[in-house]
């Protein structure tokens, strides 16, 4: 009886995973579309790219190989450097301040807003949160860069009415400012994307946890420690990821507001890429900042998702 | 296992019989040379970047309708687009099967130069000569329409055709003059003391903008002030070695950094836009705004106090050149209909009619010219161009200064580099950029 029944487990078994295995080489085709767009869209010019980063080329004509000549030149470019420091600033603006505040607004949004003044005030503040996310760069940079004017601009023309004429600055245009002025823009711009998701992630919290730790007499503060902060932690490692890639390929509000200056004081890699590529037209030189560049943002991107499988397995352990 | 290792390869042949012709045709397209297509005499496919209200918006405008009229059952396929837009996609435009059959472009040698010697311009020589347009363009303006086989303006076949001028000048405002009791400067010297009144009465006099050209156009026409012919063929036309440290440079960045202390300058300019100048100009914040004649329409249009203009006092040349050049891509399907609509914008009418709105035309009839500011324009363009004072822009020698020039002028304006350093950095940029020939 014992063997009849391990015999038609067994024989089961195989017939699942012969499904398993049929199922999964007609999934294939529903892969195919997908794979072949990523590679007429990614592979193919990233390597086309690479390609052209190995030769010395203005855009037109015939490249010559140059073989690492660029690459070389770009350890030696101080400008370059520059550009990638700016960068961090930005991943700061963009990754950890956006990710800091996001977290403490979308708890405080769900905890307190959403328990004291309903679930619809927290929506209409998140909307108000994430509206920047919606603007394009583009306008949205015009605009800040009307409210940043050294002359009538917005913030300086307030903070003259308030009588704090003595605070007021040329954002955009004095070099030990800028950075922070653009910093401050993107941080505007990026806190929407966090908080959304943030808050996604606490609809998914056991609310029982939160009670218990309430009856327990834990504080706001508490149960944002111990409770939300570990509970979210792989929405924390999305963001982040996230965040830190877009800061690491910044450009539409380096391009609208400062156009990399006051005398290359903003200047990102994009932003140097591109003024490389088109107003230099050193096309072989621009490709090398851009594959540099596209290889970083891989290799932040693949340390993102091998934290978060970690944490996830060290999670799931704790589990089991 | 065997049966899936098959099913793998099959979906692997699979997958390369399908993406093999998909790369291909993509390595196709993105390395393939322009393809010049076939003639259908039927369309033009007209591009530019003129503004619709400026002089050569509304006389471009007025050429379409006369060619239609000229050439009925034909059709101008006009699109418009914008300088940048132009100015950093047209190498890849007319490399390819989508390059229009006639183009505005920006001229220089890191522009028109440059694509003439990647052989995607049409040599126009034969068609200059057989039209007699290089009898209507003179000396000065031609310069940027013939290129040398490396590139370098000034001698070789015709590229382009430039079908008006353009030069900088002083805008002032006459309002603001007479208020604060300052006469029209007529020297240097006139011009700085009445700076310093302005500068006294609280008015920062000169309008300016650090994030685009008007800044560099200041520190241009300084150097200028101290230099001569020979200067400008070794800075623009590679003509001996140029240094930054010499007399006229030297004293251009020092005399600007030192206009920015003295409050001529804005310290808070760096980070403005030419059109935040020329604002400033038209509101009658600034009284005075050093710039080219294409604002000359604009202010027209909308300076609501008197004005007037003056050449730089003091400096035999000021920058200015021809016009943007009317180009023909080497891949253009209808180049004789090409031909037609540049012989339009040459004639009497044309010529006139961008005149009379505040262009500077190379063909007018002068009895024809009957606005009295625009004849003044056009006046002082030709003192400038019969004392051959036409010294360019200072972007044109190498690609990308334009970036440079703004960066380090940027440093000028908020004090961030000395003189010097400033000087050193135009100097190594320009040496990187210049042809090696």
């Amino acid at each position: 009886m014992t063997v009849t029944v391990e015999r038609a487990r067994v024989a089961k078994d195989a017939r699942r995973q012969g499904g398993s295995r049929h199922r999964k080489d007609s999934y294939t085709l529903f892969l195919l579309p997908g794979a072949l767009a990523f590679l007429a869209v990614i592979v193919v010019p990233f390597l086309m790219n690479t390609g052209v980063s190995f030769t010395d080329w203005r855009g037109v004509g015939t490249p010559e190989w140059s073989g690492l000549a660029n690459y070389r030149a770009l350890m030696d470019d101080s400008e370059f450097w520059a550009s990638f420091r700016h960068s961090l600033f930005m991943v700061v603006a963009m990754a950890a301040v956006p990710t800091a505040v996001g977290l403490v607004l979308a708890a405080a949004l769900f905890d307190y807003v959403g328990k004291h003044f309903g679930s619809r005030w927290a929506a209409v503040l998140r909307a108000c949160f994430y509206l920047p996310q919606v603007l394009p760069i583009a306008v949205a940079g015009i605009v800040w860069s009307w409210i940043l004017a050294p002359e009538n601009g917005s913030l300086n023309e307030v903070l003259s009415a308030v009588g704090l004429g003595s605070w007021q600055q040329d954002w955009l245009g004095d070099p030990d400012i800028a950075l922070y002025s653009v910093m401050g823009v993107m941080v505007w711009v990026q806190l929407g994307f966090p908080l959304v998701v943030f808050m996604a992630g606490l609809q998914r919290v056991d609310p029982q946890l939160y009670e218990a730790a309430e009856l327990d007499g834990a504080g706001w503060w508490r149960r944002f420690r111990h409770i939300t902060l570990p509970q979210i932690r792989p929405e924390t490692y999305v963001v982040l990821t996230w965040c830190t890639i877009a800061a690491l390929k910044v450009f539409g509000a380096v391009y609208v507001l400062t156009k990399g200056g006051p005398g290359g004081a903003t200047n990102v890699p994009s932003y140097f890429s591109f003024t490389t590529f088109f107003e230099k037209t050193q096309v072989g030189y621009g490709a090398a900042v851009s594959t540099v560049l596209t290889v970083i943002i891989l290799a932040v991107s693949l340390i993102g998702l091998k934290l978060q499988t970690r944490a996830e397995d060290a999670e799931e352990g704790v589990r089991a | 296992m065997l049966t899936a290792r098959r099913n793998g390869r099959r979906t692997t042949r699979t997958a390369v019989s399908l993406v093999g012709p998909l790369v291909g045709a993509l390595l196709l397209t993105s390395c393939g040379g322009s393809e010049s297509g076939s003639s259908d005499g039927k369309t033009l496919r007209l591009w530019h970047y003129e503004g619709p209200d400026s002089a050569m918006g509304v006389a471009w405008k007025a050429a379409v309708e006369e060619f239609e009229a000229t050439h009925p059952g034909v059709t101008v396929e006009f699109e418009e687009k914008g300088f940048e837009q132009i100015q950093k996609t047209a190498p890849m435009v007319l490399n390819s099967s989508e390059a229009p059959d006639l183009m505005e472009y920006n001229k220089g040698n890191a522009t028109a130069g440059l694509l003439s010697t990647q052989g995607l311009l049409t040599d126009l020589t034969a068609e200059v000569t057989k039209r007699g347009w290089d009898k209507k363009i003179g000396a000065g303006v031609r310069t940027t329409s013939q290129y040398d086989t490396n590139g370098v303006m000034g001698s070789g076949s015709w590229y382009g055709v430039p079908n008006y001028a353009e030069y900088t000048m002083v805008f002032y405002n006459k309002d603001l003059f007479k208020q604060h009791g300052i006469a029209e400067p007529t020297s240097f010297d006139e011009l700085t003391a009445a700076m310093d009144k302005f500068v006294a009465a609280g008015i920062t006099p000169l309008a300016s903008a650090g994030a685009e050209y008007p800044a560099q156009q200041y520190l241009y026409q300084l150097a200028l002030s101290k230099a001569d012919r020979a200067w400008v063929d070794k800075y623009e036309l590679y003509k001996g070695k140029t240094d930054f440290h010499d007399a006229a440079w030297t004293y251009g960045a020092e005399t600007f950094a030192d206009w920015v202390k003295k409050g001529y300058i804005g310290k808070n300019s760096s980070s403005l836009k030419a059109e935040d100048a020329g604002v400033s100009f038209i509101q009658g914040k600034s009284p005075i705004l050093f710039s080219g004649s294409w604002w000359y329409g604009r202010f027209k249009s909308e300076a609501k106090f008197d004005w007037g203009t003056f050449l730089w006092p003091g400096s035999g040349l000021t920058l200015g050149s021809g016009g943007n050049l009317w180009v023909v891509p080497k891949g253009a399907r209808n180049k004789e209909l090409a031909y037609d609509f540049i012989d339009i914008t040459m004639s009497k009418k044309i010529q006139n009619l961008l005149g009379n709105k505040g262009g500077v035309p190379v063909a007018a009839d002068p009895a024809a010219i009957t606005d009295p500011q625009a004849k003044s324009l056009i006046a002082d363009f030709n003192t400038l161009s019969g004392r051959d004072g036409l010294a360019f822009y200072p972007d044109w020698p190498a690609p990308g200064f334009y970036d440079v020039l703004v960066s380090e002028v940027q440093k000028l304006i908020t004090g961030s580099a000395k003189p010097d350093a400033v000087l050193d950095s135009l100097q190594e940029a320009y040496d990187k950029g210049v042809p090696k020939t």
